[in-house]
């Protein structure tokens, strides 16, 4: 992994950590989405506060599928 | 005094605004300063007056608020899937927001309609008819970004769900509602 694709990969991390009230470098990439949120609004909630933060925007497509703590960031990091 | 069915059907109002607003709330929060933010501010404070009026109502008409599980816009995520991005859940507003203007309007006109109750729902619509404005007008400045038949197709994939939850709503809750359908 190159420096701009790490420094990517720890920017989306530390945005995700933020929306969830977490520290992202200990979030697990192996973690379920829907075990670290109450509820589905916070679920929302948390998929629209990575896209202000990180000035991105995902679609329908980009979140079908993805299930873990890494299926997301991996997803937002692409929109990068 | 009311009966126990329009207590539920007030109360059950009263969720639905506690659950706007809430929502809206949070969102308010996480969005970046401009027009967007500026508007769900005060479309999230109306929510919560709104709620705030229907407890009043409720009180005033002697009952107290019934105590309800999920709102009416929480089963729209099941019918249509997770808005996924700003566009998406101001289309979906726009159409919930539209089902419940149409639903005060209905409860308005039936018969022996609480004039306490009357008053509330037209205090209420006067609102909803800001947020059917803006969340338009919103929508309308997002075509740039997203395509106007993206935009389209989003609200038509939520006007189905919509059509689905207010069935379903209705056949789950046929007895209670069954007085102000029939006007």
């Amino acid at each position: 992994m190159n420096s701009a694709v790490r420094a990517k990969a720890k920017r989306v991390r530390q945005a995700l950590g933020r929306s969830l009230g977490r520290d992202g470098m200990e979030l697990d990439d192996n973690m379920v989405l829907t075990d670290l949120v109450a509820e589905s609004f916070a679920l929302i909630e948390t998929v629209i506060n990575l896209q202000e933060e990180l000035k991105i925007r995902l679609v329908q497509d980009d979140l079908r599928g993805v299930n873990t703590v890494g299926d997301l960031l991996s997803v937002c990091a692409k929109r990068l | 005094m009311i009966g126990e069915n329009e207590r539920w059907i007030l109360s059950f109002y009263r969720t639905s605004e506690i659950s706007g607003s809430l929502f809206f709330g949070r969102l308010a929060k996480s969005l970046k300063p401009g027009s967007i933010q500026h508007d769900m501010t005060k479309h999230y404070a109306d929510e919560a007056m709104h709620a705030w009026y229907w407890t009043d109502c409720l009180n005033k008409l002697g009952v107290e608020p019934l105590e309800l599980g999920n709102a009416y816009q929480d089963q729209y995520l099941s019918a249509a899937g997770m808005p996924v991005n700003i566009m998406e859940i101001l289309a979906i507003t726009q159409v919930f927001e539209r089902r419940v203007i149409n639903q005060y309007a209905v409860h308005s006109r039936a018969a022996g309609v609480h004039a306490l109750v009357k008053k509330t729902i037209d205090r209420i619509v006067e609102d909803e008819k800001w947020h059917i404005k803006w969340i338009r007008d919103a929508l309308k400045g997002m075509e740039a970004e997203y395509g106007k038949n993206t935009i389209d197709g989003t609200i038509e994939r939520f006007l189905q769900a919509d059509r689905e939850v207010y069935e379903k709503t209705v056949r789950e809750h046929e007895e209670r509602v069954r007085e102000l359908l029939r006007t």
